[in-house]
């Protein structure tokens, strides 16, 4: 956080919702993100087709409970609305080719870390969709991707207000400057005006 | 060929044109002439500053002032290209263009030329024969003859070839969304912001980390002006910072380099090291891409010369003296500020002063 004012460029996130404008429904989600996607199951469920594209992981699987729900409970044809992927690669795989079958109208949700939101975006952009028609909600983590504007290397999973860049080791000032290109908060050197006066370091993107 | 040679010989008398021997970087040794410091553009039009929307026409200034002409060519033209060079050299990325604004380059290189050899033909001229254009820059020595709209003819992309012969920085704006993005740029004497960084993003992100803007509405309304800004009427605004030596590179990338430069300053050297930097903001509408051209001419003052002229250095020292604590800590002054007013407040006697910028 930076005192005194906010910085436009931090998105910020709510919870997903059905967009009942539409003509289906892909949901993509990681590890955590899996709740959020329970939750979204539980609101009345849209009349088109949903399709779930699921990334467990290694400390969040609701794999069980998302086809529970969709098969037993909402008594979807599990082939069609649920398929897990057990490598990044193969859910981005996935993901391009269902963004190259859907038509105009398909909404798409996002849940997981932030990083894996904007990855989402990234990909669904190589297919025309823009960043204003992905829903998104950041589950559990905080936890930042911090561009190194010295020497352009991205750290993941900061959860402090200062991060030393796994780039070039540089002390950095985690900024609320938010690229969606690079799906990262701007780090900027704390101690470049006095050398090792770097202020206390705190955990507060847990 | 005959044509060419005749330009040469024309612009040949020229060489010994009057542009500085000076640095923006190492020793320093930039400076402005009693002519350079008369021209600059002073923002400063009442005794206490905060943002607004500053707008007007682009129109021609007076006879030598810095906007007779679309893009000022003025006495530092040669260093700063010089410094470009060298910026560009250390790090490749202060030049990028998304591929989709290959129509707007070409407006770009079409626009600069045009305008420096229209308005600096002692310096530049571009003969155009349908397709194959000419373009000559005596002062660098570069002479080009290339294929409007095949970028395979030029040495380098268009954008990048006429923003290194251009003095200032440069973005391109693609107009989409209800919203502007900046989807290409030139960027070698920024005021603290990362090309890099900020490249693809929309006006709002962009602007971002401006403090105090966005409660005033500031940003809503430049953005819906400009997005109505037409073809043939640029317009311009002027915006302000400083910066400890006459640097132009004093880029987020490079911040270890001159961010320590910021506690050298004293209440003894106030006076040549720190510079009043003034932004010429200039935006044009382009004819093909309907992009615009965001243009950003930064220049520099030591305090020293402001010092020559009694009413600029009088209310500088009321306007640093009560600027908002946001803008302070933005402007990277606060931690100087101190020394910087032990040296400012000697100069000013509390007079009371006309209003606006002009020199009485």
């Amino acid at each position: 956080m930076q005192a005194g004012y906010w910085i436009r460029s931090k998105p910020i996130y709510g919870g997903l919702q059905w967009q009942h404008k539409a003509q289906a429904h892909v949901i993509i989600a990681s590890g955590e993100g899996g709740r959020a996607v329970l939750r979204l199951l539980q609101q009345q469920l849209p009349p088109q087709a949903i399709k779930v594209l699921y990334l467990p992981e290694a400390q969040a699987d609701h794999s069980h409970a998302l086809r529970h729900m969709l098969q037993d409970v909402l008594g979807l044809d599990l082939a069609s609305a649920l398929s897990r992927h057990d490598t990044a690669a193969a859910l981005w795989l996935a993901l391009d080719e269902v963004l190259t079958a859907s038509r105009m109208g398909t909404r798409i949700y996002a849940a997981g870390d932030e990083a894996f939101l904007w990855q989402v975006a990234a990909q669904a952009a190589l297919h025309g969709v823009l960043n204003a028609d992905i829903m998104r909600e950041q589950a559990a983590s905080l936890a930042r991707a911090v561009y190194c504007v010295h020497c352009k290397t991205i750290s993941h999973h900061v959860n402090t207000n200062i991060a030393t860049c796994s780039g070039c080791q540089r002390q950095l000032l985690v900024r609320d400057h938010f690229s969606r290109r690079l799906g990262a908060y701007m780090g900027l050197m704390i101690d470049a005006e006095e050398p090792g006066n770097v202020p206390d370091i705190l955990e507060i993107y847990p | 060929m005959n044509k060419l040679d005749h330009i040469q010989a024309e612009t040949a008398a020229f060489h010994h044109a009057p542009f500085n021997e000076e640095t923006f970087r190492g020793d320093y040794s930039f400076h402005n002439s009693a002519k350079g410091i008369k021209r600059f553009p002073y923002p400063f039009e009442q005794d206490h500053y905060m943002y607004s929307v500053n707008i007007e026409p682009h129109q021609p200034g007076k006879p030598g002032a810095i906007t007779e002409h679309a893009f000022d060519i003025d006495e530092h033209y040669v260093a700063e290209c010089e410094d470009k060079r060298m910026t560009l050299e250390q790090d490749a990325g202060r030049y990028a263009a998304l591929p989709h604004m290959m129509d707007a380059q070409w407006d770009f290189l079409e626009l600069t030329m045009e305008s420096l050899a229209r308005d600096y033909p002692q310096y530049f001229s571009l003969l155009k024969d349908g397709e194959r254009w000419t373009w000559h820059n005596s002062v660098l020595g570069i002479s080009d003859s290339f294929i409007f709209g095949d970028a395979s003819t030029l040495p380098m992309e268009p954008f990048e070839y006429m923003g290194r012969q251009t003095q200032g920085d440069f973005v391109l704006l693609d107009q989409r969304e209800g919203t502007l993005f900046a989807d290409a740029g030139f960027i070698t004497s920024q005021a603290d912001w990362s090309l890099a960084f900020d490249i693809g993003m929309s006006w709002h992100e962009w602007h971002g980390p401006v403090p105090q803007v966005d409660k005033m509405g500031i940003m809503d309304r430049a953005l819906k002006f400009l997005m109505s800004l037409q073809q043939g009427k640029p317009v311009r605004r002027l915006n302000w910072t400083m910066t400890v030596n006459p640097r132009l590179d004093t880029s987020p990338e490079h911040y270890p380099e001159w961010g320590p430069d910021r506690l050298t300053v004293t209440a003894e050297n106030a006076g040549q090291k720190a510079h009043l930097r003034v932004e010429l903001q200039a935006m044009f509408r382009l004819p093909r891409s309907n992009a615009i051209l965001f243009s950003i001419r930064c220049y520099l003052l030591s305090l020293e010369d402001m010092a020559t002229q009694p009413k600029w250095i009088k209310r500088f020292h009321r306007v640093i003296r009560d600027l908002h604590p946001d803008l302070l800590e933005y402007k990277g002054i606060k931690v100087y500020h101190e020394p910087l007013l032990q040296w400012l407040a000697p100069h000013d006697d509390g007079a009371v002063l006309s209003e606006g910028a002009q020199l009485d």
